[in-house]
């Protein structure tokens, strides 16, 4: 060996220092002190507070608005105290037990961000013909109830990184609540863009927090722009929400966030398309899956109208439950009183990622979501999942409060 | 309900995975355990829009060609672990200063000889120097191999006989090492660039340390999976379940449950589990502040806790990023930039730890370079990394936060286009912003910490190494990871995985000498 390295003057005790190395160290250990060993950490109590894995809630009031058929739900923190922060925009996955079923619905928040801290979110809920959970939240809920959700969750927010100063809100109906956030985050100074709100109901009478949008329309970076579908009158735009309407309030540089029902967002592809948008402009918040997969062209036919049974594995537990190839995995799991993960029930978050040990399924494009390797090897997002065999699956378990 | 394992392994991170698949491949009834829906720790992924994302892989080293595998490949060879391995081209390219203060903008290759070549093109007149330090790099590597092998107990006869520079070298920290050869500075600022890797300064990293991951990078090239590392963490988990391994997600470990002192089992968020054994991912201040009885933790114990004195390693920050214009188009043609305000990593590291205000210090990876299908079709994907002081991030208000982790975001965007000429901020479709809290949150580190303790002066990983028997002394628990003796690092992690793994089944087999059941397949080997 040519090389000869010596450090130093000491170069001849290298050696020894080399065999040292373990009697330093433990020199170093036994001079420290023994004390009692705390794991308190500052960043880590931060990250807890803004994503703690769920937050207790009291429903403080209940507001009616009865032209839209629609109640806003008021709650506060339940121990009394400041509840997560977000970005406005982001939703609540809100946990219910009804009857026997185990459910969970994401709605967005429509209160401010600034509010969260003095312990307050708002959700909007509107009355949705056989909606399971709506028709709950509508007619049984009253001050004093307590509920369990997740942290604000969702990415659909204005991100000053990404997005263009000016943002066209294309809403419908309940879709109006992330932009009523938005507005009230740029009001009170939170966010700094401006907003353009194109807002479609049926009539003037079923106006969502139509004196609410008023106020904040006062703001000079706040526009909102009703358009009445079934109702022609001064002051509103009439008809649909079409390429031509946003052309006509968007100006240049602008991008496009969409919030409302499924029958919008079918139309608006459309409209959309004839704009020209770069796909980094067109934002849509994920709306849950088709009501009638069975509709889609890639819906295995043999399918149609059949009942499976799932085998459903969670921990050391396991059960079998039937389940309808036309409605997603998840509601079959949860209408068996099984508490499983879910949060956006659109296939988005992958909250709700599940493990297939035998059997097959749909997953449809619209909703596809999931990682490369959890399409290889069978890991499914249950919530936009439906059974066309009998299947095995792996279900993980729901962090619930003790 | 209850049901009986060998070894419970808790945290599916590369230490978790690769500790489960050695004792599953050793005959051992295993249940893997993890806290989120998925596993990998930082070796996972994410999916914004038409992008997946890579969380944190730069590049890992020992993987080396099919034909010649080296150690992790081998590793993963023996595990029946197959992944699809993309060859990274360069070692790097760093824009910086040179410790004169003139500009550095340098791209170095891999493979011994082209780095050499490629130095004495910077540094002219270095070759002679720079060929009789790689010949002391392999010396070294060779010695470290050969102590690994020895479970700690290596015969000092060989080390003096066969590897007399790594017996010189070892005790001393990197810098030390490079101004005894007389390296000329110029090469020195060069060869610094990887020490955020390790996140440890030049000063106070060991030799030892350094010149493994030098030369795996260099001499054996880097490789990432062609999927994400969500990719490996998956194919180990489906590989586990076919050695008959069980793995429970959304699984918290609680307690830690004793009968006398030594440990008979595991209080999770989905029940009580018996088992012989857990070897555990998870930091061991947490472990012993939250999860184990008080008074069985030995004195000496407390005192190596104090001792660190929590001087947990680098946190991280990264933004990643979704564009869409292709690399080309945007004028991107390497896959790896480091940038950084000067080239002395001791200065670096205060400067990182100064704050907003005093850090410049970033990578930026753009994954399309080693891998053209890392996104769609017309577009490409990437990811700054930089790092973060504890106090600036620990005393951040939730309400300062998303403009706080912005600020920095827009700084190295800014950055890479006034150093490198990349304008990538008009491009932007997806954006993701981590920072220590994120790490903090997802990975339940100490302060976000994704290094462990800092491996420096006398806590260097051939110290640890050299008490793997003295340290964590809890009968029938052991923790692996980071912060255990490989040290940080995705490769380390993996090491330390099964290192921790058979040094446990060494432990069941010594202590149930009589007992079949705890002999079967027999441990370390």
């Amino acid at each position: 060996m040519a090389v000869n390295v010596k450090i130093g003057l000491i170069g001849a005790l290298d050696m020894l220092k080399f065999k040292n190395m373990a009697k330093v160290r433990e020199n170093a250990i036994q001079a420290a002190p023994a004390k009692e060993i705390t794991a308190d950490y500052a960043i880590n109590n931060n990250a807890k507070a803004l994503h703690p894995d769920y937050v207790k809630l009291v429903v403080s009031e209940v507001i009616d608005h009865p032209g839209a058929a629609s109640k806003t739900i008021v709650f506060k923190a339940a121990d009394g105290g400041k509840l997560p922060y977000f970005r406005a925009g982001q939703y609540l996955s809100l946990k219910m037990k009804i009857g026997d079923s185990v459910i969970s619905r994401p709605y967005s928040i429509s209160s401010a961000p600034k509010e969260a801290l003095e312990g307050k979110y708002e959700l909007t809920v509107r009355t949705n013909p056989g909606g399971f959970a709506a028709e709950y939240l509508l007619s049984d809920v009253k001050e004093g109830d307590s509920f369990t959700a997740s942290s604000p969750q969702g990415n659909f927010y204005y991100e000053e990184l990404r997005d263009p100063a000016h943002i066209v809100a294309l809403a419908g109906g309940s879709g109006i609540t992330p932009f009523l956030s938005m507005a009230k985050a740029i009001a009170d100074g939170t966010e700094d863009f401006k907003l353009t709100i194109l807002f479609g109901s049926r009539t003037e009478e079923q106006i969502l927090f139509k004196d609410e949008l008023e106020k904040l329309a006062e703001n000079e970076k706040i526009e909102v722009v009703h358009v009445l579908s079934d109702e022609e009158k001064d002051g509103y735009e009439n008809g649909f929400i079409t390429a031509e309407l946003i052309r006509k309030y968007a100006g240049d540089d602008y991008s496009v966030f969409i919030c409302g029902p499924e029958a919008m967002y079918r139309f608006l592809e459309g409209e959309l398309a004839k704009l020209g948008l770069e796909r980094k402009n067109i934002r849509r918040e994920a709306l849950g899956v088709t009501k009638k997969v069975a509709a889609l062209p890639d819906f295995p036919e043999a399918a149609k109208g059949k009942t499976f049974t799932l085998k459903i594995r969670q921990g050391a537990a396991e059960c079998e439950i039937p389940a309808s190839a036309e409605e997603p995995i998840l509601v079959a799991v949860e209408r068996a009183g099984i508490t499983a993960p879910s949060r956006c029930r659109s296939g988005e978050c992958g909250w709700c990622r599940s493990k297939v040990l035998s059997g097959t399924y749909f997953a449809p494009a619209e909703n596809e979501n999931r990682r490369w390797a959890d399409i290889k090897w069978d890991y499914i997002h249950p919530c936009a999942t439906f059974p066309t065999s009998d299947m095995v699956i792996e279900v993980p378990a729901e962090y619930t409060p003790k | 309900m209850s049901k009986k394992y060998d070894i419970v392994v808790v945290g599916a991170g590369n230490a978790g995975l690769s500790a489960a698949l050695h004792c599953a491949k050793e005959g051992k009834k295993v249940l893997l355990i993890e806290q989120h829906n998925l596993p990998g720790g930082c070796a996972t992924s994410f999916v914004r829009g038409r992008f997946e994302f890579e969380p944190s892989l730069h590049e890992l080293c020992d993987i080396g060609p099919e034909n010649d595998p080296a150690e992790i490949r081998e590793m993963m060879n023996e595990y029946g672990v197959k992944i699809d391995w993309k060859m990274v081209p360069d070692c790097f390219r760093i824009i910086t200063k040179y410790s004169d203060g003139t500009p550095m903008d340098v791209t170095m290759p891999s493979g011994k000889q082209p780095f050499i070549d490629k130095m004495e093109y910077y540094v002219p007149g270095c070759k002679a120097k720079m060929e009789e330090y790689f010949e002391l790099l392999e010396e070294t590597m060779a010695g470290t191999a050969y102590i690994s092998a020895s479970n700690g107990h290596a015969d000092s006869n060989v080390l003096k006989s066969k590897y007399p520079n790594l017996l010189r070298t070892g005790s001393y920290p990197v810098k030390k090492v490079w101004n005894a050869m007389k390296i000329p500075q110029k090469c020195q600022d060069i060869l610094s660039t990887y020490w955020g890797y390790l996140g440890i300064d030049m000063e106070h990293m060991a030799f030892i340390h350094y010149c493994n991951m030098f030369m795996k990078y260099v001499t054996r090239a880097a490789y990432i999976p062609a999927h994400t590392s969500h990719e490996i963490s998956c194919k180990m988990v489906e590989r586990l379940r076919e050695l008959g391994g069980d793995v429970w997600f959304n699984c918290r470990a609680e307690e830690f449950l004793f009968s006398g002192d030594r440990l008979c089992g595991v209080k999770t968020s989905s029940g009580v589990v018996d088992c012989d054994y857990v070897l555990a991912n998870i930091n061991p201040d947490i472990i012993y502040a939250k999860m184990m009885p008080k008074d069985l933790i030995p004195e000496r114990e407390k005192k190596l806790s104090t001792a660190r004195n929590h001087n947990y390693s680098a946190r991280m920050f990264t933004v990643y990023v979704g564009l869409n214009k292709t690399a080309e188009e945007l004028g991107i043609k390497d896959y790896c930039i480091f940038m950084a305000d000067t080239s002395d990593s001791a200065q670096e590291y205060k400067n990182i730890l100064g704050g907003y205000e005093k850090n410049n210090f970033t990578i930026f990876l753009c994954n399309n370079i080693t891998n053209p299908e890392a996104s769609p079709e017309g577009t490409s994907i990437g990811f700054f990394t930089s790092m973060g002081n504890r106090e600036e991030w620990g005393n951040l208000s939730e309400e300062d936060y998303v403009a706080y982790k912005n600020k920095y975001a827009k700084k190295f965007i800014k950055e890479l286009k006034d150093k490198a000429g990349i304008d990538i901020a008009p491009y932007i479709e997806e954006i993701c912003v981590a920072t220590p809290w994120t790490f903090a949150r997802y990975l339940g580190t100490p302060e976000g910490s994704v290094y462990g303790y800092e491996t420096k002066d006398w806590d260097g990983m051939m110290a640890r190494m050299m008490m793997l028997s003295s340290d964590y002394p809890i009968k029938g628990l052991r923790p692996i990871g980071a912060a255990g003796p490989r040290g940080d690092g995705y490769s380390s992690a993996y090491v330390c995985g099964k290192l921790m793994a058979r040094l446990a089944l060494k432990d069941l087999k010594e202590e149930a000498p009589g007992d079949p059941a705890a002999n079967k397949e027999g441990g370390a080997q």
